[in-house]
């Protein structure tokens, strides 16, 4: 059931970064470095940060994203994200 | 200073005739003149010269133009020099099209002199430099007074520079961050394509070549090349403004603008060194 949920948020993280970002799915692994490895910046986060607030239509703070490093790191934050306002 | 490195670059081939072996050594002594020169009357500068304009100036806004001015006048000064005791020797081409004002400037950063280059030619030109200067007790001063902004990772270094071409003033960038690394592919940081699309100011690409190839961040400055370096400095056309389509998100448009950029500010079929 989570692994679902996490394998949903990651085709979706995937969809986003791909779409905003040009960059190919294929080169996206939950292990894939940010900034390393997929060359996104400061200013991109940003953009990432508003396109994740749209998809889950939840407030997004920037420190929830301050330990973010990789892919993997976007899905859990994503999750603990959808997770918090349910509970709330 | 290194004197194993100057015997090195002084060493002559035996075969070559002696005055080739005098006229190196007396451009390593050029150079190193012309650099203690470059510390001695900055350092000089900031002492006299800008602290006068500026308090002259009454405001910082006031200042700024006067400071940019006195800065160009400085660099043209050195560059002249430089040309004189036989270091080097320069060309410009489409040089008027660098003197419409709030221009982004952006060009490839092959060595230490390039923006000496361009401020020299550019009016009422600012430029992103390195944060470090901020710290230097000499320079600290004319740059804050100039305008100059300093470079960091974060969303500033876009507003700030966005804002200043909004004002009409040209601004130079070296979208590389640093000197190019010899031998290396050239790499862009999205830096600049980022400032062009905060700002919409007309973007100005220049190639600048330096042959033979010297003070690179490899090369020391006492290691002079076998001939005087022939500086090339090449204003191209202002691009398209196809950078501006608003239905691009930011970020897709900066990787575009960035990949047009690099292809632009590549070097051409250079030769390296002679």
């Amino acid at each position: 059931m989570m692994i679902d949920a996490e394998q949903t948020i990651l085709d979706q993280v995937r969809g986003v970064l791909a779409r905003l970002f040009e960059i190919d799915p294929a080169r996206i692994e939950p292990s894939s470095k940010l900034y390393e490895d997929l060359d996104i910046d400061s200013l991109d986060a940003i953009d990432l940060m508003i396109e994740l607030k749209e998809l889950t239509g939840r407030k997004v703070r920037p420190e929830q994203f301050k330990h973010v490093r990789t892919v993997g790191d976007v899905v859990t934050a994503v999750r603990k994200l959808v997770q918090d306002e349910d509970a709330a | 200073m290194d004197t194993t490195g100057l015997r090195s670059a002084a060493r002559i081939d035996d075969r070559s005739p002696p005055g080739v072996a005098l006229d190196r050594w007396w451009r390593v002594c050029a150079t190193g003149f012309c650099f203690l020169s470059f510390g001695v009357g900055g350092t000089l500068l900031s002492f006299t010269m800008f602290p006068l304009l500026r308090l002259a100036a009454g405001s910082s806004t006031n200042a700024r133009p006067l400071i940019r001015r006195a800065l160009r006048a400085s660099f043209r000064f050195f560059i002249g020099m430089m040309r004189m005791v036989g270091v080097l020797t320069y060309e410009v081409r489409n040089g008027d099209r660098l003197l419409a004002p709030g221009q982004l400037i952006v060009a490839n950063h092959p060595t230490l002199l390039d923006i000496v280059f361009l401020l020299s030619l550019i009016p009422d030109a600012t430029c992103v430099v390195k944060r470090g200067l901020w710290r230097n007790p000499f320079l600290r001063w004319p740059v804050a007074w100039a305008g100059y902004i300093p470079n960091s990772e974060c969303e500033s270094l876009v507003a700030d520079s966005a804002a200043t071409l909004r004002n009409g003033h040209s601004l130079v960038m070296f979208p590389e961050g640093s000197r190019t690394t010899p031998g290396q592919p050239m790499a862009l940081k999205r830096g600049a394509a980022q400032v062009a699309l905060a700002s919409g100011a007309p973007v100005l690409p220049v190639t600048i070549s330096c042959v033979p190839l010297s003070l690179t961040k490899t090369n020391p400055w006492y290691r002079v090349p076998s001939r005087p370096m022939h500086y090339t400095i090449t204003a191209h056309p202002v691009l398209a403004a196809t950078h501006c389509d608003r239905r691009l998100r930011a970020p897709v448009a900066a990787r575009r603008l960035t990949r047009e950029l690099a292809g632009l500010l590549a070097p051409e079929s250079r030769p390296s060194s002679l």
